[in-house]
Formats: C-alpha cells, sequence, structure tokens
C-alpha cells in the first residue's frame, strides 16, 4: 500500500518540479514575448531580430561577468556583480533596440508591409553573425556551477533549493520568476500611469490622430523599443543564470517561442504576453517532462496552429477594426 | 499629368498644349528613369525580347563547362544554377504575391530528404529518376498547399511565423531524427540520419544513362529545369493568375472585392514556390550525392531573400541576375587576397558614383590616404609591433613586400599575427566602432558627414584587413545580413526590380 | 413588383456596442438608381461592406435576384454580380491601366494555371477575350482612358480618371449591380457634370443596376429614381429628391433641430 502511496508522491513531486519549471521558463519567454507584443502595438511590425537582442543581452551579461573576474575570481560581491550585469545587459539591449529602429525600421514606416520584415529577418541575422564575430561560435558558459554554497554567502543561489518534503523550488527559479513579476509590475506602472505609457497606448490605436494631438510618435516609438529591448536583455542574463550555456543561436528559437507566446496570448496586449509566455512555458516543460523533448517544438507548434484557425485574436486580444 | 476639363463638345485645340494630353502622349518617351550604366542596360534589357535573354543565359551557363576544365569554376557555375532556381522559385510568393515565405529553405530540404529516402541505401530503395523526382516535386507542393492552410485567414505576418516556425521544426527533425521512436512504442527508427545525414544517394539516371556527380552533368540538368521554369513562369506572370498575384500584392481587399480568390492565391503562390524548390531539392540530392541537416537552415534561407531582393523582387531576369551576383560575391569573399579587393573595389565604386564635384572626391580620396599614413606613423612610433605585421595574399600565405603589400602597410594599422582569438580583438572592436561610425555618418550632414567619413573608411577597412576577410564564414553571412538591411532602407525594388508607388 | 435586383431585410451590425446600421430594409429594382444620402457616420459605406460581404452583419439578409448572398466570401459575392467602387480609392497602383480591367475579370474566366503555363488553348483565347473586353469597358469613359493609356501606371493618372477608371474596373466584373462609393468626390463642377452623365450613361447603356453614396445634391437630383436617406444606421426618409430633400428628419440630420423647425 505505501509503495503505491509513494509511487503517487513521486509523481506529485515530479508534477511540482515540472510546474516551477515551467513558470520559470515561461516567464522568460513573457519578457521576450512583452518586447514583441508593444513593437507590434505601436507598429503593426513583427520585430523577428527581437529574439536576437535577448541573445546578445545574455552575451552582455556574460562579457560583464566575465571581465570582472567571473563567478570564478570576482572582484566584487555576487550579488552586486549579476545586478551591474543586469544594468548593464538592460542598458545595452535598450541602446540597441532604439538603434535597430531608428535605422532599420524607421525608414520604412511607408513601405510596404513586407518590407520592414525583410530588414528584420536581415538585422536578426546580422546580430547572429556579429555574435558569432566576436565571441565565436562555441557556447560560453556563465560558470555559475563554480560557485561553491558558503562563498561570500551567495553560492547558495545557485544550487540551493527550498525544500518542503520533497517538494523543491531551486532559489534561482524563484529569483528568476520574482525578478519578472517585479519588471512586469513596473512596465504596468508605466503603462497605465504615465504619460508616455498613455501616449504608448494612444500611438497603438491610432498613429495619425495620436500625431495630430501632439504626441511625438517617432519617440513613443524609440522608448517602446527602448523598453521591449531592455526587458529582453534582462531575460538574457536570467537565461544565462539558470541555463548556463549560451550561444549565437539561442536567439532565434527562444524568439520564435516567445513570438508565438505573444500571438497565444493576443499580439497588442500586454497582460495577453505574460499570459501566452507562460502558457507556452509550461506547454513546453511538460511536453519535455512528460514526453519527449522531441515533441516540444511540435507540440508549441501545434498551439500556435489551433489558435490560430480557431481563436485568431488570442487570450486577450481584441478583433481589430479597420475603416475600409 | 492634370486633366484639362474641355467643355463638352468642344474641339481640341490645334497646336499641342502642355497638359493636354496629346502633349503627353508624344513626350511620353523623355520619361526619366535610372542613370548611368545601370539604367542603360535596364533599357537594353526591357528591349531585347525575353526569349533572346533567356538564350544568351542558358548558354553562356552550358558554355562554361566546355570552355574551361577548372573543376572548382564549374563547380560554382553548377552551384549557381541550383540558387538561380531557388531564386525564381522564392520570387513566386515574395515577389509576385508580396508573401513572408520563410520555410521556403524546409521545402528544399524536404524534398532533399525525400529523394534521398527514395533514392539511397538508407532504406534500401532505388526508385528511378522519373519516378522519384515529380513524386518528390509533387510532395513538396503539397507541403506547401498544407503549411500556408492554417494561416490564409489572417494576414501574411502569420503566414511568416508559421513557415519560420515550420523551418525550426525541420532542422530539429533532420538533426535529431536518428533515433526516432513513437512515443517508446516500438524500436527507434533512423529516419533522417541524424546531424550526419545520408549519404550515398543515387545520382540521377536520365534515358538510361547515369550522370556521374560531375559538376557538369548537373550545370545541364539545372539549366534544363531553370528553362522550363522560366518559360512556364514568364507565361504565367502574363497570364490572369500573375495579374491576380500583383493584384493581391498591390491591395488585398481590393482585389479580394474585384472577384479575386485572395486566399486561394495565397496558397497557390507558396505551393507553386514550394515546388520549384522541390525540384531543387532533388537535384541537390543527387548533385552532392548525400543530404545534410546544416545545409537547410536559416543561412541558406537569408542568402536566397538576398539574392531575389537584391535582383528585385517580381522580376523574374532580377532574381536570376541578383543570384549571380550574390553566389560570385560569396564566391570571391571565400578566400582573403580575393575579398580585400572586394571590399577597396565596392568603396570605390560606390564613391566613384555618388561623390560629385570631383574636387570633393579628390580631396575625400587625399585626405583618407592621408589620415591612414598619419594613423600609422603614429601607432608604429608607440607601438612598434602594432604595424609589424603582413597582409594576406593566399589561403596560407602572407606577404610584407610587394607593390601592394607595402601600400597597405604604410597606409593600414597590421599588428603583427600570433594566431591567437586575442589577436582579432583589435579587429573586432574596429567592427563594432565602424559600424556606429556609419550610422553616425548617415545622421549628420554637409561637410561634417565627408569630415566623419574619412575615419570611418578607415576603421572600416582596418576592421576588414584585420579580422573580417580572415573569418569568411562569418563574414559572409555578415555581409547577406547587411545587404538585406541596406537594400530596404535604401532601394527596396532592388536592382531591377520595379519602383513601387505606395498609397499610405 | 417584380423581384428587386438588390434587397436588403431587417440588416443589422454593431461594432463594440455601437449599431452602425440598425434592422435596414432597402430595395433597389431592376435599372434603378437609388441614392444614399446622409450625413457622416450614418453607416452608409458600411451598408455597402455589409453587401459586398466585407463585413458579416449580426442579423438580417441580403438578396441579389432574389438569392441570398450572406455569409459568402465577397470574391464569391462580386461572381454572382455585385461590384463595388471605393470611397478611398484602391487601385492597383502600380499596374497598368489596362490591367487593373484585365486583373478585375479574374473570377469569370476559368483557365487553370497549369494551362497557362502550357499556353493551352483555353488559356490563349481567355487572354485574347479579357483583352478585348477590357478595352471595351474602358471606351465606355470616352477618349480619357483609350489608346497610349492603356499602358500607363495607374499611379500616373489623374484624380479624376483615376474614379473613371475605378469604375471601369468595377464593370469589368460584369456585375448586374454597381455599388458607388461617393464617385464625384473631390470633383470640380465639371467633371462632377460628367461623373453624373456616365452614371446615367451606365443604366442606360450598361444596363446596370446602381446603388451610389453622394454628399453632392446636385448629382443626386439628377440621376436617382430614389432616394434613400439613412442617419445613426437608420432609414430615416426614403423617395423621390423631392420628398426626401424636404423631409424635416433629414433636415434635423444634416443641419439641426433648429433648421428643421424653420422648414
Amino acid at each position: 500500500m505505501s509503495a503505491v502511496l509513494a509511487f503517487q508522491l513521486q509523481n506529485w513531486f515530479f508534477f511540482f518540479h515540472e510546474l516551477i519549471a515551467g513558470i520559470a521558463v515561461g516567464s522568460l519567454y513573457a519578457l521576450i514575448a512583452l518586447g514583441y507584443t508593444m513593437v507590434y502595438g505601436v507598429l503593426k511590425l513583427l520585430n523577428f531580430a527581437h529574439g536576437d537582442v535577448y541573445m546578445i543581452g545574455a552575451y552582455i551579461g556574460w562579457f560583464v561577468l566575465n571581465a570582472l573576474g567571473s563567478p570564478l575570481q570576482p572582484i566584487m560581491p555576487i550579488v552586486p556583480l549579476f545586478l551591474l550585469a543586469f544594468a548593464a545587459s538592460m542598458l545595452g539591449c535598450g541602446v540597441l533596440g532604439v538603434v535597430i529602429e531608428r535605422f532599420a525600421y524607421r525608414p520604412l514606416r511607408k513601405a510596404p508591409r513586407i518590407a520592414p520584415l525583410i530588414s528584420a529577418l536581415g538585422v536578426s541575422f546580422f546580430l547572429q553573425q556579429t555574435a558569432v564575430l566576436l565571441w565565436q561560435a562555441n557556447p560560453r558558459s556563465y560558470e555559475t556551477f563554480s560557485l561553491r554554497p558558503g562563498k561570500d554567502g551567495v553560492g547558495e543561489l545557485f544550487h540551493n533549493v527550498v525544500s518542503w518534503g520533497n517538494f523543491q523550488i531551486q532559489y534561482v527559479q524563484m529569483v528568476v520568476i520574482l525578478s519578472t513579476v517585479v519588471l512586469m509590475l513596473a512596465l504596468s506602472l508605466f503603462v497605465w500611469r504615465t504619460r508616455t505609457g498613455k501616449a504608448m497606448r494612444a500611438v497603438s490605436v491610432d498613429p495619425e490622430a495620436a500625431s495630430m494631438m501632439g504626441i511625438d510618435v517617432d519617440r513613443v516609438i524609440a522608448v517602446t523599443f527602448l523598453l521591449g529591448s531592455a526587458l529582453a536583455g534582462a531575460a538574457g542574463v536570467m537565461t544565462g543564470m539558470i541555463y548556463q550555456q549560451l550561444n549565437p543561436y539561442m536567439g532565434f528559437g527562444a524568439g520564435l517561442k516567445a513570438f508565438i507566446a505573444a500571438v497565444v496570448g493576443g499580439i497588442g496586449n500586454i497582460g495577453g504576453a505574460v499570459l501566452g509566455g507562460l502558457f507556452i512555458g509550461l506547454a513546453e516543460t511538460f511536453t519535455e517532462g512528460y514526453l519527449s523533448s522531441y515533441f516540444s517544438d511540435l507540440i508549441v507548434f501545434s498551439v500556435l496552429i489551433v489558435f490560430m484557425l480557431f481563436r485568431s485574436t488570442g487570450l486577450r486580444g481584441a478583433p481589430v477594426l479597420s475603416k475600409v | 499629368m492634370a486633366d484639362a476639363p474641355t467643355p463638352p463638345g468642344s474641339q481640341p485645340a490645334t497646336s499641342p498644349q502642355i497638359g493636354v494630353d496629346e502633349w503627353v502622349k508624344r513626350s511620353g518617351e523623355r520619361i526619366t528613369g535610372p542613370g548611368g550604366i545601370v539604367g542603360g542596360s535596364l533599357r537594353l534589357a526591357t528591349r531585347t525580347p525575353p526569349a533572346v535573354l533567356l538564350a544568351l543565359f542558358v548558354g553562356l551557363a552550358c558554355v562554361i563547362p566546355v570552355l574551361t576544365s577548372n573543376g572548382y569554376v564549374i563547380g560554382v557555375d553548377a552551384d549557381t544554377m541550383l540558387y538561380v532556381l531557388l531564386a525564381v522559385g522564392l520570387n513566386v510568393a515574395v515577389g509576385w504575391a508580396g508573401l513572408l515565405d520563410l520555410g521556403y529553405v524546409a521545402f528544399y530540404g524536404f524534398a532533399a530528404y525525400f529523394y534521398a529516402e527514395l533514392s539511397s541505401a538508407h532504406y534500401n530503395l532505388h526508385w528511378p529518376t522519373w519516378q522519384s523526382v515529380p513524386l518528390v516535386v509533387a510532395a513538396t507542393i503539397l507541403l506547401g498547399f498544407v503549411l500556408a492552410l492554417p494561416s490564409r485567414r489572417l494576414s501574411g505576418d502569420y503566414l511568416a511565423i508559421v513557415t519560420l516556425f515550420f523551418l525550426e521544426i525541420f532542422n530539429n527533425f533532420t538533426s535529431n531524427g536518428y533515433a526516432w521512436d513513437w512515443l517508446g512504442f516500438g524500436a527507434k527508427h533512423d529516419i533522417t540520419g541524424g546531424p550526419t545525414g545520408i549519404n550515398n544517394v543515387d545520382p540521377f539516371r536520365v534515358f538510361g544513362h547515369k550522370l556521374t556527380n560531375s559538376p557538369t552533368d548537373y550545370v545541364w540538368v539545372a539549366a534544363a529545369g531553370f528553362t522550363v521554369v522560366a518559360i512556364l513562369f514568364a507565361f504565367v506572370n502574363k497570364s490572369r493568375t500573375g495579374r491576380a498575384w500583383r493584384a493581391l500584392r498591390e491591395d488585398q481587399l481590393a482585389a479580394e472585392v474585384m472577384g479575386i480568390p485572395v486566399k486561394w492565391l495565397m496558397l497557390l503562390a507558396v505551393a507553386v514556390g514550394a515546388g520549384v524548390a522541390g525540384f531543387a531539392g532533388a537535384v541537390n540530392g543527387a548533385y552532392y550525392q548525400g543530404v545534410f541537416p546544416d545545409t537547410f537552415m536559416f543561412p541558406l534561407l537569408i542568402t536566397i531573400y538576398a539574392m531575389v531582393i537584391l535582383g528585385g523582387a517580381g522580376s523574374l531576369g532580377g532574381v536570376v541576375f541578383g543570384a549571380v551576383v550574390v553566389n560570385v560575391l560569396l564566391e570571391i569573399l571565400r578566400t582573403p587576397y580575393q575579398a580585400r579587393w572586394v571590399f577597396y573595389a565596392a568603396v570605390l565604386i560606390g564613391i566613384l558614383a555618388k561623390v560629385r564635384p570631383w574636387r570633393l572626391l579628390a580631396a575625400f580620396l587625399v585626405a583618407t590616404a592621408a589620415f591612414g599614413v598619419i594613423v600609422n606613423e603614429i601607432v608604429g612610433a608607440l607601438w612598434a609591433r602594432g604595424v609589424a605585421g603582413p597582409i594576406a595574399v593566399g589561403p596560407t600565405s602572407y606577404a610584407k613586400t610587394g607593390f601592394f603589400a607595402t601600400l597597405l602597410r604604410h597606409w593600414m594599422v597590421l599588428p603583427a599575427k600570433t594566431y591567437t582569438d586575442a589577436n582579432y580583438a583589435y579587429g573586432n572592436y574596429a567592427f563594432v566602432l565602424a559600424i556606429v561610425l556609419v550610422l553616425a555618418s548617415t545622421v549628420v550632414t554637409g561637410w561634417r558627414r565627408w569630415a566623419l567619413l574619412v575615419p570611418t573608411l578607415w576603421v572600416a577597412a582596418f576592421a576588414w584587413e584585420n579580422t573580417l576577410i580572415e573569418q569568411a564564414p562569418t563574414t559572409r553571412p555578415l555581409l547577406l545580413g547587411v545587404i538585406l538591411i541596406v537594400l530596404m532602407a535604401t532601394r527596396p525594388a532592388g536592382l531591377f526590380g520595379q519602383t513601387r508607388v505606395e498609397v499610405v | 413588383m417584380a423581384t428587386p435586383m438588390l434587397e436588403l431585410r431587417d440588416l443589422t451590425v454593431s461594432f463594440g456596442g455601437l449599431t452602425a446600421v440598425d434592422k435596414l430594409n432597402l430595395e433597389v429594382g431592376e435599372n434603378e438608381i437609388v441614392s444614399l444620402i446622409g450625413p457622416n457616420g450614418a453607416g452608409k459605406t458600411t451598408v455597402l461592406n455589409l453587401i459586398t460581404g466585407v463585413q458579416k452583419p449580426d442579423s438580417g439578409d441580403i438578396f441579389l435576384g432574389g438569392e441570398s448572398v450572406v455569409g459568402l466570401a465577397p470574391h464569391k459575392i462580386t461572381q454572382r454580380g455585385i461590384a463595388r467602387t471605393f470611397q478611398s480609392l484602391r487601385l492597383f497602383l502600380n499596374m497598368t491601366v489596362k490591367e487593373n480591367v484585365m486583373a478585375a475579370q479574374y473570377g469569370h474566366t476559368r483557365a487553370t494555371i497549369v494551362e497557362q503555363m502550357l499556353q493551352l488553348p483555353r488559356a490563349r483565347r481567355e487572354e485574347r477575350e479579357i483583352n478585348a473586353f477590357a478595352e471595351e469597358k474602358l471606351a465606355f469613359f470616352g477618349e480619357r482612358l483609350m489608346g497610349y493609356r492603356w499602358d500607363q501606371p495607374a499611379y500616373s493618372l489623374s484624380y479624376a480618371n483615376r474614379r473613371r477608371l475605378e469604375i471601369a474596373r468595377a464593370t469589368a466584373t460584369r456585375p448586374r449591380v454597381l455599388l458607388l462609393d461617393e464617385p464625384a468626390a473631390g470633383m470640380n463642377p465639371v467633371e462632377t457634370h460628367e461623373i453624373a452623365e456616365l452614371i446615367g450613361k451606365l443604366r442606360t447603356e450598361g444596363g446596370f443596376t446602381i446603388l451610389l453614396i453622394e454628399h453632392d445634391m446636385h448629382v443626386v437630383e439628377s440621376i436617382s429614381d430614389r432616394v434613400v436617406a439613412l442617419d445613426h444606421g437608420v432609414k430615416i426618409a426614403e423617395g423621390t429628391f423631392e420628398q426626401v430633400a424636404t423631409d424635416p428628419r433629414v433636415v434635423e440630420a444634416y443641419l439641426g433641430t433648429k433648421a428643421a423647425a424653420t422648414k
């Protein structure tokens, strides 16, 4: 009898483990998806390059960590070191996003829809290959494995778990989920309580009318890219923290999935991006845990197809009305 | 061209008047177009009957293997013909229908793999060519339809995502499909051969004659295929389907309301393009006698897109030209000593073409030369090793003497080589700096721009010499990305595309 | 009364809480010219969108020659025999004048893509027919869109010629009913007069049934058999021009209550 019980409990432990992992991954996807959805809201553009901005963010974090001695021999305490990595990454990616918008997309505001999409493809590829040029194609590591518990007291961050019996959550996962929540709250506050946020919402409804109301549309779009790219940068550093390994092509797959998350949640809808990110993260993790990792991509793809066929406006999207 | 309202019943004036239709009609030929060499060749190209152009092109491609016995050149010829086929196929969806088909390379790969599975030792099937190739093409067309189906109700953006994601899945499947078990039931099957792909694929057998895998045979196969495809497509373009595609590219809603079944035509465009990719895939499998997952990935997609966009999306002749130019360019960039000259040639041509008056041009060139020499002297005085390096002149050879070597070593800063990663660090930083400077120079205007361009050019040359030409496998893709970005921002119609008027 | 060529029955649609068209009943008899008037925002273009299938009504029915066309895809509705022009022109700007008119004939041609690729007889024959038909439709507009104009890109046309081309393209779909959305918008008095004559010619020589939206009352007065006035999606008056123009509800809708009180 107790063997059955043990088996059941084992299943529950596993389920819980997968659940937390799924939420952590989902948080990452949510952060990236926010950038996609905000840009689509104001520009109606699918920014294919966004995933690669995320990748650059991860590398910027790695660069900062390594320049300051790496987790092995840090010249400053670990927590500030990582905070610095976050700051550098978010700042660097924010600037990168603004530059990309200014030079690759702004000249194409009046061009047919397909033109900025092709430009985005070019930027995406360019960023990937620049990363290969600068940091080579072999994977780099955040080397947080090397952090031993007890050293500076923060090695726990990367190894220890909080547990109730056999239910475990890694500290790192908690950090990631909490940071994501904090960032998303900050973004919501910005979008719903500040003037620029209001301007962003106005531009996403009707750019022409917004500009006639005195809103500097160019500036609003630049701010949108800044915020979205900064969030992607943060997600990049967090990826390094959880998964250790970086390679120049990591942005492609993650970007695609985050994009699907944005679509599933309702493209253009900020809350939807978060919901979609969690949905896709959980779907992917549970598929990998219970079926096999071969199928996770297929399952996510099927989710996309199902939504496109039956609920094309996503979980939270509103139907698009346009005057003919 | 104002329409002068003529009161009903009046007669037109006896002499032509500006603004009145007759004058416009007689002056129509004085329409301005692009000037210079491009404009002249454009006009020549449009006046030549397409059949002549096609014959000339195919003839040239086929005669090269006869004229030379250089295996490398013939190989480039064969690759180019394959790329031409691919570009023409992508042009249907992207150029004619205005759709973003990002899974195109997956169609190509699917066809190659399917052919490999039908005609190799992998499953021990050795279907004859005349059976396997049509089946492969038909299957790829069907795949195109099926993939485009879910997104037809939504905008073209969704087609882009679905096809891109399919490419990702295809890549995963081909790389990991060597131990495929159906969810734990049954044994593991090797479907795609995994990272090493499928080898020992049969070559084509045409009329009982087994083609060798020498490039010459496949130049002719690809050229024959291209001729057929070009003729068929030229006819379609002039018929109702071609017009309908163009209409849907112009204004989807208006086309729908004019009785054009937009959704069906979107499917058709993707499927027809996939069909061409299908044929090219079979040729690929037979030519290389093997199929490998690394071939059919995102970089190849960008390459084909660069060809289509550079040549002019929508123009059959344009994309052919684009394919040739891009592929030849990529080949030239394979070795450092050839790659170097591409950079300087491109810069010089660009400057000569765009910079007027001559005095400004001369001043600019002199300033750049002076700048380089000065920097060289300063760096040399402070850090002798900094200017001690040789220049690359061959695949593994370097030189310190010789006309160009001396010239460059006095103008450019070339740190002595130590063959470590760190040596590329200077070039890498210079690369990033060069990008920043180029972007900055598009923002400033007037004399400041010229002043900024001098160091920009030098820093770019520095990056080129010190890192980019030696890392060809990365530089080539980098340039493709740059080509796409710059083209869309400055000349979206490419070289031979139609300059389009858009209503905002 | 014979079956009306176009009939709208209790047609209703709302967007986001706003009822744009409210239980509209409208009939257009064969070969009639009916004008739809009303202030901006009254729902007139929405009615055209509903008829052509661009938007789906929430309830109600639309009949063409007695057959219901509600719920069909727009291109199918056009193939059944309803064509329209757009208030803001939507020409295929980068295609030539003739190609614009030829493209609109897609729905009535049958050659498959394989036949086109191989230039089989049916494809060649249809292409000749399409060509001739396009020239015929363009000839309807006099010398304006003839001769060398055929091969000029549509973006090079003047505004008035663009409007004419838009109508020519619509007629090329071989419709029974023509929906014209503000055909005289932006025209000077001479051009307006020409357009009005043209619409009349479309009815008499072309045999079309016409429903048009128009703001210019001179045009409405000179060519309409009947006038229907709409306000906030509701039909407020119907009848001859004199009847509708003096109807107090119509005056109120256009000019406000005080003006209506003076009538």
